[in-house]
């Protein structure tokens, strides 16, 4: 376990994939703390590793060398049905298609994952309620995904994402299937919910207007991270 | 070289190969079915006539008698006195060796000649058999001596010169083998005994008697058989040789034209696999399709492209299917020919012979099937706008707001099948159809009401099981395209064996319901093979203990228009409660019948002729065709439909016959029917082989047989099963292949591989369930229409439905069960999904 108030902390991580009978190095020695309530914006071209990054801290993947400790949980050492569990309380996900579970409504969304954290119905019913107040979907609990916009569609996603105040949120291009109009404002209200729980949220764009948001940006580039700037105070 | 549009849609077949192999396999297994009991049937019937070809030889007509045959004299008559040269007598009979069942074939070789040529077969049979000469003199002179084919040789162990036991008429008789006969494309000897009519004659109990007599006539010599036809004395009758083999043939119609129903519901199922394989590769390619539709493919471009697929698919899977048929029809062959020879003729066949005909049946059937299968998928892509993306949910929005439509075209269908049922009459392959109008009727309806079903249980399974059960339940409407094909798949077969499960179960309750009636002695006992011997019949009826008996004797008359088995009764009074009269007064029907010149008929009978108590009926005698008054029809089960009861009285007037098959003894209280059993088998050792049982071991010998009757079934619908289950786990691992990153969120939010897993468990679970439920109208609506329209279509039996909750019970247990089974893989499958998936962009 870690001695500091650091919500990630990355040391030395490495991940190779093999392509037949090549072998590329997405992330080469990776360097990282992220304090808690802090905000980091990751941008990088595609293909650069940026969601390879995300699904380590999120305990999707394992390195090939390095570790990776997130809400002062080492996950190197974890196995896979370990890190699903991790995952399950400490880490929200926002995507970019979304990834709403299409047989369930709006509210059920939400309440698969209070649910999987073993949250009692009563208490579940009031945070969702809460959170669908709080994106603006309040009417809209029994909708189904294939009926929502898909700002509506990202609104829920979010809400389920902190559904269960998780101490990390990783964004993958949360704002790269919308309209310029709405990417706005989904991002507006992800910025305002993100900070007014102090969460710490991991974001990995390609948009300097997002990225101007968070308190830091780190830029990926050959398997390496540096740091680009700072948010404007 | 292959256009690249084809290109990209056969290497997206290429892509997904288990979705390609299940495909295949369940319409080639349909094929197979299909090819198997077609080959199957055509090997039976083209061996029976084979034998019969052998044993008629060159004869174009054939003078018969009554029950007991024709007379010596008749032969010698029209020999002698009228100059007939092309005719031979025969003595023909069932015999056993080593508990084999043979024909014996009694022949004349100086008249034989003209008919048949068994001294050249046994020749080139056997190089060193002896000359003509010595074959033809041994035959002659030396009592007991026959020929069998070298195949049957072979089969009973048996070489040229060894002497061995022959059971005929009850008795055991010594025979040696003189020569083996071979077998070629126009002749089957196999399971005959060739042999002297003299020895035939003794061994058959028929002294001064011919089964027949053979008549070879040049074609269109109407004046030669004019000129024999008047010279034949009365009670006998010259028939077409070709005449009579086909009516014998006809007897198994019915029975051979329902196994190809069965087999063809194999295929029905096989054509929803491949329907819901074909829609779901469609359904994968939309965005393919959408972008070949905007780099200018046409409509017609695409539908040519899906159906030449499927045509090339439905081909694959028809070679496979008539490979396996093959290998199939060997095995079904077994049990085929074991029904023919249980409950209609005699048939000899080892192996199953390819017909062209068949194969060929099979391949357009394959192939036709893949077409109809894919038209509906093919027809809905053409739909699809030219764009990049269609989105999943709009299709099932478009598959849903079809709902109503297709539910009622199925309302339609099933109108339309009990209307055929009504206009159709007696007609047994309208009957069928109409069968197959109801399936696929009732199979447009079950999408519906699965989506109603999913629909109203989802609150309830987020009651019980939480939002993972809800997901389970609403999963299934909501994939509806590929979930509902797959439920119909199964409720289709598992409707199926509990439509032929409720049919054979009633069926089987009416048969043992009539047994105990109709069996109203305390022992039976007959003639293993003819007539009993009157002695033992005396010493029988004298036994201590025994108070009555009855006897019987089954014989069958003939004339043009047919074979028509007489059951000769002498019952005592007591008895006559044993036959149900369906349609007279006993008080009035029995006398009438005992008296007169009544007779009863079967319910078969009188369904097939159309007649009934009050009717008369002309039956040919020894003293010529005879009119008999139709007293009522009795309730039977006897598969042959040609059932007429008899009077020994009236019999007696009517045929020169007095033997009797086989007897009832009725016994006096305290009197144990083992005693008597006991007792008659030593009064018969060493005189005559008698059957002899009690009524209760006649009752379970005869279900045994019924049992036996109904395994060919069970294998057909076994095999459909298999079809359906296939389709199960190819529906279940298309979902898994398209909600993989739905799977993949699932697990990247922190479900497990078990609770993944347990979700498509439980959705296979709720789909096997649902598809049982479906089932069961459907079930015993075919359990209706089988009993009453097809069986009474099929052989006249009237049966009555009943029901046993265990069968449906069973059958939605079998469902789940199998569903469940299916699923596991997939359930496996789905819970390996890499949560890193979720991640990518579509």
């Amino acid at each position: 376990m870690s001695e500091t108030s650091n919500e990630i902390e990355l040391r030395g991580l490495c991940r190779r994939f093999r392509e037949g009978e090549r072998e590329q190095v997405v992330l080469d020695g990776i360097d990282l703390d992220v304090r808690r309530g802090e905000t980091v914006a990751l941008r990088g071209r595609s293909g650069s590793g940026k969601s390879t990054l995300l699904n380590l801290i999120g305990g999707i993947d394992a390195p090939d060398a390095g570790s990776v400790t997130v809400a002062k949980m080492e996950l190197t050492g974890l196995s896979e049905r370990e890190r699903t569990l991790f995952r399950r309380k400490h880490i929200g996900f926002v995507y970019q298609s979304f990834n709403l579970v299409p047989t369930l409504n709006v509210a059920d969304n939400v309440r698969l994952v209070l649910e999987l954290n073993n949250v009692p119905a009563f208490q579940g019913s009031t945070r969702i309620d809460e959170l669908l107040d709080a994106v603006g979907l309040a009417d809209r609990m029994e909708s189904y995904p294939d009926v929502l916009s898909g700002g509506e569609q990202q609104r829920v996603a979010i809400a389920r994402a902190l559904a269960h105040e998780p101490a990390v949120l990783l964004a993958d291009e949360p704002t790269g299937n919308l309209d310029d109009a709405t990417a706005e404002a989904v991002l507006g209200l992800l910025d305002k919910l993100v900070r007014d729980s102090s969460h710490t949220m991991l974001i990995a764009t390609h948009s300097q207007h997002i990225a101007l948001r968070c308190d830091r940006v780190l830029e990926l580039h050959n398997g390496r991270l540096r740091e680009t700037t700072s948010r404007p105070q | 070289m292959i256009p690249a549009t084809y290109r990209a849609s056969f290497s997206y077949l290429l892509r997904h190969p288990w979705q390609l192999a299940l495909s295949v396999i369940g319409i080639a297994v349909g094929v197979a079915v299909i090819v198997a009991v077609d080959l199957a049937n055509a090997s039976a019937r083209k061996a029976f006539l084979l034998s019969m070809d052998t044993i008629t030889g060159e004869a174009t007509h054939q003078v018969i008698g009554g029950p007991s045959g024709v007379s010596e004299n008749t032969y010698a008559r029209l020999r002698v006195e009228y100059g007939v040269r092309a005719i031979a007598p025969v003595v023909e009979g069932m015999i056993s060796v080593d508990g084999t069942s043979l024909t014996l074939l009694g022949v004349d070789l100086f008249a034989e000649q003209d008919i048949r040529s068994f001294t050249s077969q046994a020749q080139s049979a056997d190089p060193a058999a002896p000359s003509d000469e010595t074959l033809f003199s041994s035959f002659l002179i030396t009592p007991g001596v026959v020929t069998t084919s070298a195949r049957t040789a072979e089969q009973l162990g048996l070489a040229v010169g060894d002497t061995f036991d022959v059971v005929a008429d009850g008795r055991s008789r010594q025979a040696e083998l003189l020569a083996t006969l071979a077998s070629d494309a126009s002749n089957n000897p196999d399971f005959l005994l060739v042999t002297d009519i003299a020895t035939a004659q003794e061994w058959l109990g028929q002294a001064g008697w011919l089964s027949r007599i053979d008549v070879r006539v040049d074609d269109g010599n109407e004046a030669a058989l004019d000129q024999l036809r008047a010279a034949l004395p009365d009670g006998t009758k010259l028939l077409s040789a070709a005449g009579r083999t086909r009516s014998t043939v006809e007897m198994s119609k019915a029975f051979m034209t329902n196994l190809t129903a069965m087999s063809l519901l194999a295929l029905l199922v096989g054509l929803f696999l491949i329907f819901n394989s074909v829609n779901f590769s469609v359904l994968q390619r939309r965005n393919l399709i959408g972008v070949l539709r905007a780099l200018g493919l046409t409509r017609r471009q695409l539908l040519a492209m899906i159906l030449i697929e499927a045509g090339v698919l439905g081909a694959l899977a028809a070679l496979l299917g008539v490979g396996l048929g093959i290998a199939l029809g060997e095995h079904l062959l077994e049990l085929v020919s074991r029904t023919i020879n249980d409950l209609y003729f005699r048939v000899s066949v080892t192996s199953i012979s390819v017909e062209p005909f068949s194969v060929v049946k099979g391949i357009v059937a394959g192939i036709g099937v893949a077409l109809v299968a894919a038209a509906v998928p093919a027809i809905e892509a053409t739909s699809y706008q030219p764009r990049l993306a269609l989105t999943r949910s709009s299709l099932e929005h478009r598959a849903r707001r079809a709902l109503p439509t297709v539910t009622g075209i199925g309302v339609v269908i099933m109108a339309a099948a009990v209307l055929l049922i009504v206009v159709s009459g007696a007609n047994l392959v309208a009957g069928l159809a109409a069968v197959f109008l109801l399936i696929l009727g009732f199979a447009l309806c079950v999408p519906l009401c699965v989506s109603f079903s999913s629909t109203l249980t989802a609150p309830l399974a987020q009651k019980l099981g939480g939002t993972i059960a809800r997901m389970a339940v609403a999963g299934i409407a909501s994939g509806l395209s590929r979930t509902g094909v797959a439920i119909v798949a199964l409720a289709v077969a598992v409707a199926a064996t509990i439509g032929v499960s409720v049919m054979v179960d009633s069926f089987r309750g009416s048969v043992s319901a009539w047994l105990d009636k109709t069996l109203q002695a305390d022992v039976y006992t007959g003639a293993l093979r003819g007539a009993m011997d009157p002695d033992l019949i005396d010493a029988i009826r004298n036994l201590e203990g025994v108070e009555d008996i009855s006897t019987r004797k089954r014989a069958w008359v003939e004339d043009a228009s047919g074979r028509t088995q007489l059951r000769v009764f002498d019952i005592p009074p007591e008895d006559f409660g044993g036959a149900e009269l369906l349609d007279a007064d006993p008080a009035e029907a029995w006398p009438a019948w005992q008296a007169r010149d009544a007779v009863f008929i079967s319910e078969p009978f009188a369904y097939q002729k159309s007649i009934g108590a009050g009717d008369s009926l002309t039956l040919p005698t020894d003293h010529g065709p005879r009119e008999f008054a139709v007293a009522a029809t009795f309730q039977s089960y006897d598969i042959n439909a040609s059932g007429v009861m008899m009077s020994r009285k009236t019999y007696a007037r009517h045929y020169l016959d007095d033997t009797i098959d086989s007897l009832g003894l009725y016994l006096a209280n305290g009197i144990e029917a083992d005693d008597i059993v006991a007792q008659v088998e030593n009064l018969s050792a060493g005189q005559q082989r008698l059957y002899v049982g009690s009524n209760a071991n006649l009752q379970r010998e005869s279900m045994r047989i019924f049992d036996r009757t109904f395994v060919i079934t069970d294998v057909l619908y076994w095999l459909t099963l298999g079809v359906a289950f296939i389709g199960i786990l190819s529906a279940m691992l298309a979902l898994q292949l398209e909600r993989a990153r739905e799977f993949a969120t699932l697990r990247a939010l922190g479900m497990t591989p078990t609770q993944v897993g347990v979700m498509i468990t439980a959705q296979t679970g709720i789909i096997g369930l649902l598809s049982g439920l479906a089932s069961l109208p459907l079930g015993v609506v075919m359990a209706f229409v089988l009993i009453k329209v097809i069986n009474r279509r099929a052989f006249g039996w009237q049966i009555d439905m009943s029901i046993a909750p265990s069968i449906l019970a069973m059958s939605v247990a079998f469902a789940v069960g199998a569903a469940l089974l299916a699923g596991l893989y997939p359930a496996y499958r789905a819970g390996q999904s890499q949560p890193a998936i979720a991640m990518r962009e579509e």
